[in-house]
């Protein structure tokens, strides 16, 4: 895909429509704003590395990069992937450090009206309400977008999940 | 050239370039502050560097302008054109300074006194200094002082800054300048040389001048010469004839090629020009022999000038008019030598550099692993081009981010000298290999460690002048720092002529600080106890001085060190001083990793840390020469060359389930036996792979609480492994013992309680079928002798071994050399006596109890044991020995007194020699003694303090530190031990020794070598116990 230039501030802007890329994540649909997306990949081969914290799936080679890949299923509380199934990788970015998000599949990029944007009702799961900038409301569905510098912060919260 | 210079050239060089164009800013804006104060502090630096590097001329210069720029800044003078034009004109002057520094690393001499005046005069009250407008140095009118000359020109008189230009232009006699300047600067003494003859300097000129006109105005000449000026020409003539006629004729062809500068000059015009020259010679008052042999000079360059012209020809004949090519062209061939020497570059840029050829490095693995399984050898050549450039390329980049050593240390000997001072101490700090190179990353991360380590040698090592007068010493101290390369590393050694470290006064501050107790200290060695100065929060000083105790030690530099990949290690003897060494790695980025694997992953270790590899089988399958893995309570070690070796299953430290699958599926182990600072443990791998180079890249922020991990890597295959860091698994292989030092005493504590039982011995076969046996410490060397080259004499068999003589003694009566081909043979070896001890066969080495069940009365045997299973022979050394040679036993009394019975007396041996204490071991266990041998008196008196006790103690009387007679007397100030014999044994046994050993407390004295009469004293000394008792 082509390079992106990462807009140094991903917060939503109050007008106007913000482009998502949305992932699957055991039934759920998740978005990812655009520009944080660095990459979309395939499943990889992923190294493992003992005695890391649990939703660290491993590090990947991306391109000559050692890019650490976060089980966003396990981050988030959700059961893990069936045997035999491949995930596939968003590559985004956090204090210039890549990260790979596993997740089930992509899906396709939405551009969202703003007046759809709402703040995380406040009985949401505290993990996902932890990670969540707030949700859209979809037609069909409700669209929780993922807060990807809050997902990475390991320093502040590195105990979480 | 000199780095400081070379270094202070450039930065002046870029710095008087910056501030030409602030400058011509300020003039423009003369109220900009900023940049009045850029400048005046690049004025600053300038002279100031001047100043410390000893360049009086740049100096004052530099000064004079810096005082004018100085009352800008404060607003004392306005700026104005015409001081800014004499500042610029000062650092035309510095330039040019610059430049004859550069090209003879000496400020070339010169007068800037006219100069400086005009700045002082600005700086004064600036008025005066209007009054002179525009004095740039180059131009024609007035007095031109030039710089190298440091005189006015004489009319006529060509600058020697253009001769030189014309001469570094030159193609053929390259930098003649030099050599030119004698010549044509000062007048030389070359007595009666045509130079003299002519008529000097004067009439040269007087000639050169009229030449000049002369072929200006020729009709003939006269368009050759139409490009330069009158003067420029004139100069020519000049330099021309001084060069000549001071026979210097590299100088004249080089000049020679200056003179016509117009296409077209041939033989003709030359000897029209010729006649010229003549003429004027004549016209000068110079004799017509001389001016014929001036004439005859310039045929000698007629070549020059012909040839010269005919160049010019062709890409000078479009530019015929251009006023001085030759300058030109001089100045640009000046100009790279200034600016090929160094650049500045940012460290950024270098590590981008370098991060791009480790990542080169990489690919160019992959590539490599990726051709090696294809037949298809069209990508053989290039790659193997690429590879190589890729090395080299490595290995400049490396080396752009090397810096010697002493980058490092400078600071160094400002800190000694400022402690010498503080702690009223004499110390000299001497420095070996400065220059070595290290990567400046590695530099960076081991300054600390070793400013902290020379504060150690200066405060804690080095002792007080008086108290080093006092111990003999020479009053001043002496701190070496060395550095060098060994294969891939470097090594620094650290070394004074201290005092050394003191185990007893250490051993006092562990057990204060309950790091171990009394005991365990006793069973260490010195060298074990001093290690532990690399315990956290270790300081000897009595005192805490400013400089060091500040709870910061050892432990410290330790743990720095270990951080990149070093070793620190220390030997140190009291009194004589201590050797710190460390041991790093060249570079961190890339390095040698041994890739390994553990459950289905594969991990990389670092090279440096990895000793070596042991493949060990399962204990079912193996073999008695096998290594295998055993259990003590579950802690799994390995036998390894008589030592035990702790072991950590990798598995098991990556949290994975201990395999017993793996273990059991091929059988064999792998063993990665690594070293972490002193301690040596093994790491259980499932597999071991081959080694390869890898970037180690830094893990993610989250990872970095995971100690074990060091960094990952992406190999050749692409695939990303992790790299394992060897202190984090030691120090979770200790489990919770943070400290590696810890686990070490341990071990060794394991390893003695292991050994103290066991005896290595060789056993072997001689005369009869029974095997005998022999403690393997006392054989020096095993040796096949070739049965020709055994030779009898005196009745005695010997061979010529290692250049000497040595005796050789059959192990059985009834044994006889072989026939032909080699003869196995023990070699012992006692002080200046070797001998050789033929045996039939050596059959094995084994470790075992050396239970001596039956005492033998038969010569040369000392009893009977049970050595492998089978009963053997337990031979005497001693025997032999005394066969081989009679002086060894001169003494020696075959009494059949036998040996007296008694019950297990424990019996204290203290002797230095190894052979002694192995010897002397077995011989009294076989009489039936409970024996504790010692290797110095010191340990004797440390078991005796800790409460053990013999009823009897055998010492030797010569030993270090302590000799036989001290320890005799220090046992005899102690009451509590009054009840102990003591049997002096030595080699030193005339009468006043004996009687010197009987003042110190001794009870016997026997001479060394003398078993039986030692048996005979020690039932003795026990009967008269007995008796006492």
């Amino acid at each position: 895909m082509n390079d992106i230039v990462v807009r140094d501030d991903l917060s939503l802007v109050a007008t106007g429509t913000q482009d998502f890329v949305t992932v699957m994540l055991d039934g759920q649909t998740v978005g990812i704003p655009v520009l944080a997306v660095h990459d979309v990949l395939n499943a990889q081969q992923i190294t493992m590395i003992p005695r890391a914290p649990d939703w660290v799936a491993g590090v990947l080679n991306l391109r000559g990069r050692i890019v650490t890949a976060i089980d966003l299923r396990r981050r988030l509380g959700l059961p893990p992937l069936e045997e035999g199934q491949s995930s596939m990788s968003v590559v985004v970015e956090h204090n210039e450090e890549p990260y790979s998000l596993q997740i089930d599949k992509v899906g396709e990029v939405l551009s969202l009206d703003d007046a759809d944007f709402e703040k995380n009702p406040v009985t949401l799961d505290p993990r996902w309400r932890e990670v969540s900038m707030g949700i859209y409301r979809l037609k069909e569905q409700l669209l929780p977008i993922l807060d990807v510098d809050r997902l990475l912060a390991f320093e502040s919260n590195g105990k979480a999940a | 050239m000199d780095d400081l210079l070379n270094e202070f050239l450039t930065e002046t060089g870029e710095s008087i370039d910056v501030v030409d164009v602030e400058l011509v800013k300020l003039e423009q804006d003369p109220n900009n502050k900023e940049v009045l104060d850029n400048i005046f502090r690049l004025v600053h630096t300038i002279k100031g560097t001047c100043g410390f590097l000893g360049l009086p001329r740049l100096e004052s210069v530099a000064h004079a302008s810096e005082n004018v720029l100085g009352k800008f800044r404060d607003g004392e003078l306005q700026v104005s054109e015409n001081a800014v034009t004499v500042i610029l004109e000062s650092l035309d002057r510095i330039k040019e300074i610059l430049a004859g520094l550069e090209a003879t690393e000496e400020e070339p001499d010169g007068d800037d006194s006219e100069l400086i005046g005009r700045l002082d005069a600005i700086a004064e009250g600036g008025e005066a200094a209007a009054a002179e407008p525009d004095p740039e140095p180059d131009t024609v009118d007035g007095e031109i002082i030039d710089t190298t000359l440091g005189r006015a020109l004489k009319p006529g008189e060509v600058s020697l800054e253009e001769l030189e230009a014309a001469f570094a232009n030159a193609p053929g006699p390259g930098d003649s300048a030099e050599a030119e300047e004698p010549a044509a600067a000062a007048p030389s003494s070359d007595d009666a040389s045509l130079f003299d003859r002519v008529g000097g300097e004067d009439t040269i000129a007087v000639a050169a001048h009229l030449i000049s006109q002369r072929v200006e105005n020729d009709d003939k000449l006269g368009k050759f010469f139409e490009g330069a000026s009158a003067d420029q020409r004139k100069g020519k003539f000049m330099g021309l004839m001084l060069a000549m006629f001071k026979d210097d004729m590299d100088a004249a062809d080089a000049v020679g090629r200056q003179l016509v500068t117009v296409a077209g000059f041939g033989e003709a015009q030359f000897d029209t020009m010729l006649e010229t020259v003549k003429a004027v010679l004549v016209e000068c008052h110079v004799d017509a022999d001389t001016a014929d042999e001036a004439v005859m000079m310039f045929e000698l360059v007629r070549e020059a000038v012909i040839n010269a012209s005919k160049e010019v020809a062709q890409p000078k004949a479009a530019a015929g008019g251009r006023a001085k090519p030759g300058d030109q062209q001089a100045a640009a061939s000046k100009e790279p030598r200034k600016s090929t020497q160094s650049i500045r570059v940012n460290v950024d840029l270098l590590e981008d550099l370098m991060n791009m050829v480790s990542e080169l490095v990489l690919t160019r693995n992959q590539l490599l692993q990726i051709t090696r399984n294809m037949d298809n050898s069209e990508l053989g050549v290039p790659l193997q081009r690429l590879s190589q450039c890729t090395t080299e390329q490595q290995e400049n980049v490396m080396k752009t981010r090397m810096q010697p050593i002493g980058n490092a240390w400078a600071k160094l000997p400002r800190i000694v000298r400022d402690l010498t001072v503080e702690l009223d101490k004499k110390i000299e700090l001497e420095m070996l290999g400065a220059d070595t190179e290290l990567d400046r990353q590695v530099l960076e991360l081991i300054k600390d460690p070793l400013t902290h380590m020379v504060r150690n040698s200066a405060d804690h090592g080095i002792e007080s002048p008086a108290e080093r007068i006092a111990a003999g010493k020479p009053e001043m101290g002496t701190i070496i720092l060395n550095a060098f390369h060994e294969g891939g590393h470097i090594i620094i050694e650290i070394k004074d002529d201290g005092r050394g470290i003191n185990p007893d006064k250490l051993s006092k501050k562990i057990i204060e600080k309950g790091l171990a107790t009394e005991g365990e200290l006793a069973s260490m060695s010195e060298a074990q106890i001093q290690k532990f100065i690399f315990h956290p929060g270790f300081s000897t000083a009595e005192q805490v001085t400013s400089v060091s105790g500040r709870g910061v030690g050892m432990d410290v530099v330790r743990s720095n060190i270990e951080k990149i990949g070093g070793t620190i290690d220390m030997v140190s003897t009291v009194g004589k001083g201590s050797n710190f060494s460390i041991k790093i790695p060249l570079t961190l980025a890339i390095v040698a990793g041994l890739i390994v694997k553990a459950q289905e992953e594969r991990y990389a270790i670092p090279q440096i840390s990895v000793l070596e590899l042991v493949r060990a089988t399962s204990a079912e399958k193996a073999g008695d020469s096998d290594h295998k893995i055993e259990m003590i309570n579950d802690t799994p070690v390995l036998r390894l060359r008589n030592r035990l070796l702790p072991l950590v299953y990798l598995n098991e430290v990556l949290g994975f389930e201990k395999s017993e699958g793996s273990e059991e599926n091929d059988g064999d182990d792998f063993i990665v036996v690594s070293q972490v600072g002193a301690f040596t443990f093994g790491i259980v791998v499932d597999q071991v792979f081959d080694t390869e180079e890898i970037v180690v890249k830094p893990v993610a922020p989250i990872l970095k609480d995971l100690d074990i991990y060091s960094g990952n890597t992406i190999l050749g295959d692409g695939s990303v492994i992790m790299i394992l860091d060897p202190n984090g698994i030691a120090a979770l292989a200790s489990q919770g013992v943070s400290d590696a030092a810890d686990e070490e005493e341990d071990q060794e504590m394991v390893r003695r309680a292991a050994s103290s039982d066991k005896e290595s011995m060789l056993v072997f076969r001689a005369g009869q079928d029974h095997p005998r046996a022999v403690p393997l410490s006392l054989v020096a060397r095993l040796e096949e002798i070739d049965i020709g080259s055994v030779e009898t004499s005196d009745g005695r068999l010997m061979v010529q071994y290692r250049g000497a003589l040595m005796p050789l003694v059959l192990a059985d009566p009834d044994m006889s050399l072989r026939e032909s081909g080699n003869q196995p043979v023990l070699v012992f070896t006692d002080r200046q006596f070797t001998m050789g001890l033929a045996v039939d066969e050596i059959l094995d080495i084994v470790e075992d109890e050396m239970d001596i069940k039956l005492a033998s009365d038969k010569p040369g045997v000392i009893g009977s044991a049970v050595i492998n299973e089978k009963a053997s022979e337990v031979i005497d050394v001693t025997y032999f020995l005394g066969l081989a040679f009679p002086d060894w036993l001169a003494s020696k009394d075959l009494s059949e007194e036998s040996t007296v019975s008694r019950s297990a007396e424990r019996v204290l041996v203290v002797d230095d020699s190894d052979f002694f204490r192995n010897m002397l071991k077995p011989i009294l266990t076989v009489a039936g003694y409970n024996v504790t041998a010692v290797n110095n008196a010191q340990a004797a008196l440390d078991l005796l303090e800790d409460g053990e006790s013999f009823e009897l103690a055998i010492s030797d009387i010569e030993m270090p530190d302590m000799s036989g007679y001290e320890f005799a007397q220090a046992v005899r100030a102690n009451d509590d031990w009054s009840g102990m014999r003591l049997v002096a044994l030595s080699a030193l046994s005339s009468e006043r020794d004996i009687n010197r050993g009987f003042e110190a407390g001794f009870d016997d004295y026997v001479a060394k070598f003398d078993k039986d009469t030692l048996l005979r004293s020690l039932a003795q000394q026990f009967k008269i116990k007995g008796d006492a008792a």
